[in-house]
């Protein structure tokens, strides 16, 4: 069903990058994030295009889904390209196009940030392709355990998270059904003008929110007939293991980090 | 009241999951550019929750619904930048909620023209704090990428003003219509 792809872009998968354990993908992800911005020479670069590029290849994710994934950003890394190209005037230059001068540092630089952008959309794209959002709540509910120290609600949050995961496909069916509902109706969602669709989307919203609020409260009823009290010594169906691969990912990453400081100009 | 806790934390879930799909569902955003931008539902069912539950509810429905714009495919260039534009500006959209008694108290006297204002300066001042943290965010995301001495600033200025006044605009009257028709949906 098209319904279970709802949220994010999963594509399912057995790959190295897939059997990673979730807090292992955000957290590399968070420290890539921050790596990235000291790259400032050619092997440099490189060394961050062959990690970010080595993920995605050992994803085995189909290239169509990760294109899809950096198309709305492909513009801005092309407009990034020329901005520098025209904004930049140091160094050599290099092509004389009908007095528009194209300068060397221009190019690199141009070359460099695009380069980084590109860079930056592959890895972070690749965790939600790889990551089931379920794994990704629990992942984020165990990196912020130390929260729970200063009374962050974290258990609550990741409770939230999950009901939510679970009632986006129920409230998607809704959300047709009642549209469906009223266009028979006569109420028109597509065209008009401004008024008339803002007019049209009270009678889809109105329903909408009583039937999310007649579930809200049968599922706060079941929780409490059941005696959910908060997080305390509740347990997990899945729990989380860091496994022989994680130790591989931190040992290449942590090779990364050394490289990229030996390359650096 | 332990009881009550269980129902906000239902509700802001359930919530959260609604703008999400508003946000993505294609029919029912307004196409503002040929280029993409469009503005969409979103905000409402966060501003519904403020109102209803105060600002913690909104909060707590704005945060997971910036928590799932991450989920579903985000601009992440710098840590601080993802932080802003996702978890401080989603999450400070719930500050609408600070109007929340006056709003029920213009409803319980059923002055309508009363809670239309307070439902507006409650929609306007989630509205101005969702956008200077993106607008912050955004000297982040341009600056980190324009060439030395452009005016980041204004870029996104323009960007988020472009359509952040829109959608603004376009919560406050879905939700003061919703409430007119249906002023039960903030009475707990």
């Amino acid at each position: 069903m098209s319904n279970s792809m709802i949220i994010g872009q999963y594509v399912p998968g057995e790959s190295f990058v897939h059997r990673l354990d979730p807090r292992s993908k955000i957290a590399i992800i968070f420290f890539f994030v921050l790596i990235v911005f000291f790259a400032n020479s050619v092997m440099s670069y490189g060394l961050l295009a062959l990690f970010a590029i080595g993920a995605a290849a050992s994803s085995k994710v189909p290239l169509p889904y990760i294109m899809k994934g950096l198309k709305p950003v492909w513009f801005l890394i092309i407009f990034t390209f020329l901005l520098h190209l025209i904004v930049t005037k140091e160094g050599d230059v290099l092509y004389n196009l009908w007095g528009w001068k194209i300068y060397e540092e221009g190019l690199v630089q141009g070359a460099a940030i695009s380069l980084r952008f590109f860079l930056l959309i592959l890895v972070t794209s690749l965790l939600t392709l790889t990551t089931t959002p379920i794994e990704i709540t629990d992942a984020i509910e165990e990196l912020l355990g130390p929260l729970k120290k200063i009374r962050f609600p974290v258990h609550e949050l990741a409770l939230m998270m999950s009901i939510s995961l679970r009632f986006i496909p129920t409230l998607m069916q809704e959300t047709e059904k009642i549209s469906k509902a009223q266009a028979s109706r006569g109420v028109d969602f597509r065209t008009g003008s401004f008024k008339d669709r803002i007019k049209a989307v009270i009678p889809l919203l109105v329903p909408l929110f009583v039937s999310a609020f007649k579930r809200a409260e049968e599922l706060a009823m079941a929780m409490e007939a059941r005696g959910y009290r908060g997080g305390e010594g509740r347990t997990k169906l899945r729990e989380l293991s860091i496994s022989k691969l994680d130790y591989y990912l931190y040992a290449l990453f942590i090779l990364l980090i050394i490289g990229l400081f030996l390359t650096r100009s | 009241m332990r009881s009550k806790r269980i129902l906000i934390l239902v509700e802001v879930a359930i919530f959260s999951a609604l703008a999400l799909l508003l946000d993505v569902i294609p029919f029912l955003s307004f196409k503002l550019w040929a280029q993409g931008g469009s503005v969409s539902f979103a905000m409402v069912p966060v501003f519904l929750m403020a109102f209803r539950w105060g600002v913690k509810g909104g909060v707590a429905t704005g945060l997971l619904l910036g928590f799932y714009q991450v989920l579903t495919g985000a601009y992440i260039i710098t840590v601080l930048q993802t932080f802003l534009d996702y978890f401080v500006a989603f999450g400070v959209l719930g500050i609408a909620g600070i109007v929340s008694r006056p709003v029920w108290q213009a409803i319980k006297e059923e002055k309508k023209k009363a809670f239309v204002f307070w439902i507006f300066i409650g929609c306007l001042v989630g509205s101005v704090l969702r956008f200077i943290g993106h607008f912050a965010a955004g000297i982040i995301f341009y600056g980190s990428f324009a060439p030395e001495g452009q005016p980041v600033w204004l870029y996104s200025l323009l960007y988020n003003g472009g359509y952040m006044l829109p959608a603004f605009i376009l919560s406050a009257i879905v939700i003061s219509l919703l409430i007119v028709q249906r002023p039960k949906l903030l009475i707990r």
